[in-house]
Parts: structure tokens; sequence; C-alpha cells
């Protein structure tokens, strides 16, 4: 059933499944570039039938057993393995209870069917302006495991998206896990996203508030991303919580830390000034909600 | 590069010469016959070529061939015995769940999964759960009802 346009078949590769992340590693190491890592494939194999990346070989990791980790613990926090799929994610109790801004972040993501599939890694490592996945990822200051056959090493997710499509990743490595840190006592957290009539995310955010009825003691966190060519997280709006003034004051100024910081963008999907207007209401939106005003 | 594979398709043990860079989507439409199984959009968006692969959906033109090697795979021909309908199929019949009918097994295999991990689901997780599937003649309603009264005719059987 090909029509043999570029468009419907993926071009020549050869298939590779090792068994071990020993094996794995070394095919990357051999291959670099020529290898490319697959989970989900909903992102490679977009990209493969378009021609735009033709590898040689196409390295599966479904069956390397200690990248199906899924654990939490209390004082560690939570790892994602890099072949857990979006709906084991969905059905595991920890990510409603303690990181709800993952798990509303992907309860939103393309489909249920889909999301047997699709990873978190995979959408992190797509790193195009409209993924979600990274923007939760900030607030809860999560670490990149990355190996390869010299050894391991964390890269903080802020560092590990440095452009568009263009991630920390060495053409050797393979990012096994992803580690969130447990985030404070009695948090709450949230995501919300406007996406384009093609489901495309135009702006994304994420945030955690803490203890919001004291200002000493008070803990906020906003990232967010679609807005601008990266995902970032928004430092300056945690001091500006942290002052004693009515809530609703500190909101309107966090939205303008927000907006100057974000320097939202012009694409196909949304323009700039379209942008920063629903950055604003769902900003104001997020901060209301968690600060309870 | 070419490999002999083993799979189960509706229950039939077959042995399949696949390629490595070939879609499931196209072994089994081309090569066991199935053609329930539809090509729409070919990137995961349309849902109509979806299969159960040991019982979990999944959009068959994101899926290597190769990856079903030892597995089970399910099609609307799978969900009743040759020349029959399941219960889920006959309410879809009745309520008129269809128009040309080219979605309407992906539909079918989707909503039997979704009832099969929820029976008693709510319109809005039916809603949820059938939305990676794309219908253009627009029969998202009637596909709705007939999901929704199999599930609670169901539910009063057992009761």
């Amino acid at each position: 059933m090909s029509f043999g346009s570029a468009y419907l078949t993926l071009p020549d590769f050869q298939y590779v499944k090792p068994k071990s992340l020993q094996d794995a590693l070394q095919l990357l190491d051999e291959h670099k570039d020529q290898a490319k890592v697959f989970a989900g494939g909903v992102g490679l194999f977009a990209f493969m039938k378009e021609r735009l990346v033709e590898p040689r070989y196409v390295v599966d990791i479904k069956a390397i057993s200690e990248l199906q980790t899924l654990s939490d613990n209390e004082s560690k926090g939570l790892t994602i393995g890099a072949t857990v799929t979006m709906n084991q994610l969905l059905e595991f109790r920890p990510l409603k209870e303690r990181y709800t801004a993952l798990r509303d972040c992907i309860s939103l993501l393309s489909d249920p069917v889909l999301r047997n599939r699709s990873t978190l890694l995979g959408d992190v490592c797509e790193a195009l302006p409209y993924v979600d996945g990274p923007t939760p990822l900030l607030i809860f200051d999560a670490e990149i495991e990355a190996a390869s056959v010299k050894g391991r090493r964390r890269i903080p997710i802020e560092e590990f998206i440095k452009g568009v499509a263009e991630i920390a990743l060495e053409p050797n490595e393979i990012a096994v896990a992803v580690h969130l840190k447990p985030p404070p006592e009695h948090s709450k957290t949230l995501f919300l996203k406007q996406t384009s009539s093609s489901e495309f995310s135009i702006v994304n955010m994420a945030a955690l508030c803490a203890n919001p009825s004291r200002a000493e003691t008070r803990t906020v966190r906003f990232a967010y991303g679609a807005i601008a060519p990266t995902p970032a997280r928004v430092r300056d709006v945690e001091q500006v919580f942290r002052r004693k003034a009515p809530v609703s004051q500190l909101i309107d100024e966090a939205v303008d830390v927000i907006k100057k910081a974000a320097d939202p963008m012009t694409d196909v999907l949304a323009k700039a000034e379209y942008r920063s207007h629903i950055l604003e209401v769902l900003a104001i939106k997020a901060f209301r909600k968690l600060l309870g005003s | 590069m070419a490999q002999l594979i083993k799979i189960k398709v509706n229950g039939v043990d077959r042995k399949v010469e696949v390629k490595d860079n070939e879609l499931l989507l196209d072994m089994i439409r081309d090569k066991v016959g199935v053609k329930s199984v539809k090509a729409g959009c070919w990137r995961g968006e349309c849902g109509l070529c979806t299969v159960l692969l040991d019982e979990k959906p999944v959009k068959s033109c994101l899926v290597l061939a190769v990856e079903a090697d030892g597995r089970d795979v399910k099609t609307a021909e799978g969900l009743a015995p040759e020349g029959q309908l399941s219960p889920l199929q006959k309410f879809f019949v009745e309520k008129g769940a269809m128009q040309c009918g080219f979605c309407t097994p992906s539909f079918v295999l989707t909503s039997h999964y979704l009832l099969s991990v929820n029976p008693n689901p709510s319109e809005s997780e039916v809603r949820e759960y059938l939305s990676g599937h794309i219908c253009r003649c627009g029969t998202y309603k009637q596909m709705l009802e007939a999901v929704l009264e199999y599930a609670r005719e169901r539910a009063q059987l057992k009761r």
C-alpha cells in the first residue's frame, strides 16, 4: 500500500534491538549520528518519513530493562526511565499526588492511543518549541541522566535544551532517565496551555506554590514553553512573591516580569502579540488558582 | 534487510517475511491481507490504522512490523467469530454509528479496549479516549451513543 512517496514510507535502515544498555551504547559509540535511538517512534518516524533524518541504524531500546524504571522516593524524588510510556506515567499514583503539573501536562498531550507508545524523554529530546513535556520538568528541578560508553552524567533540564531541536546530548549518548526533585511539602502545582487550531501549543506553563498565605515562607516557581524557541524557568518571579504586598499586586508584577523574560516569538502558529496576550491571561489564572486570590 | 517474524493475527499464527523499515500497517494490509486496518494520514494523527498489539491500541503507521515479532495483533475482524458481530459492533450498527465506514473499524477497536479497562466510562471519558480518531463523516455522536449504551446494557445484564 506504499505509493512510493517519501511521505508514506520509512527510508532504509537496519533495525537493532540490543538487550543491554552496554550493547546499545557500543552501537552509538561506533556509529554516532548514523544511529538513532528509538522508543516510541512518534517523533523519529515523522522526521524519517519526511527524509529529514535518514539513519543507517535504528536502535530500539525497549528491550533494555533498566530503561523501564519508574519510581518515586519521598526524599530522592521521581525517576522516569527512557522507555516509560505516557500512559504508564498517567497510571502511576505518585504523579497524581505529588507531580500534578506533569500529570496534567501528559493528560493533555496528543491522544490516549498515541500515549501507549510516546515517551516523556522522547518529547524532551525532540526539543521543538511546541513540545509540552519539558515545561513541567523545569519547576521540579529535573535532571536528564545521560549515559555513554565512558560513563554517566546528569544535565539540568535548563541546560539540556539548547535551541530548536538542539539538545546537550552527544551523538554517542543516550538519555536513560529523567529525575525530578520532590516538590516542597504541601505544594500545589499546575500546568496550563493554549494550542493553535492544529493542536500545537503556542503557550504552555507550569507553576508551583507552597505556603501561599505567608510571604516569608511562600515558595513560587514558574516555567513557560512554546512561547520562545526554548522553554525556560523564570527565576525572577520567585523573589516577587516573597515580598509583603497584596497578592493581586504581586501577581500583576509577576506577569510583567514573565512577559519581559519570555520575549514571545512570531512563527507559523501564532503572532508574538497573541502569544503575549495569552501568556498574560493564563499566568494570571495560574497564580490566582495557586495563591487563592 | 529482511527477516522472518512470527505473529498471531486474530488468533491465527503466521510467519511473515518483513523488511526492517516496513510499517506494521503495510504488513497487515499487504502481507496478511487484513483490510479493515486503513491508511489515512501515515503520521499518527487520524487513528484509522489502529490495531490492538498485545491487547493495547497502537497506531500501526508508527510501529515497525519487526516490533510485532512474537506478539499478538488483533483487528476488527478478530472481535467476533467469522461472519458474526461482537455485541459492541452490533450497537454500532443499531445506532447508525457510521456513514462511509472507513474509520469504523478503528473506532470499534479503541472502544473495545476502553470498555475492557473501564467497563462504565462517562461520556467525557469516551470522548477523551476516542480523541485520537478522526471521522470525516462526523458520526461522533452516534458512536458515542453506541459505546455508552452498550456499556449501560452490559452493566444491567450483569446485575
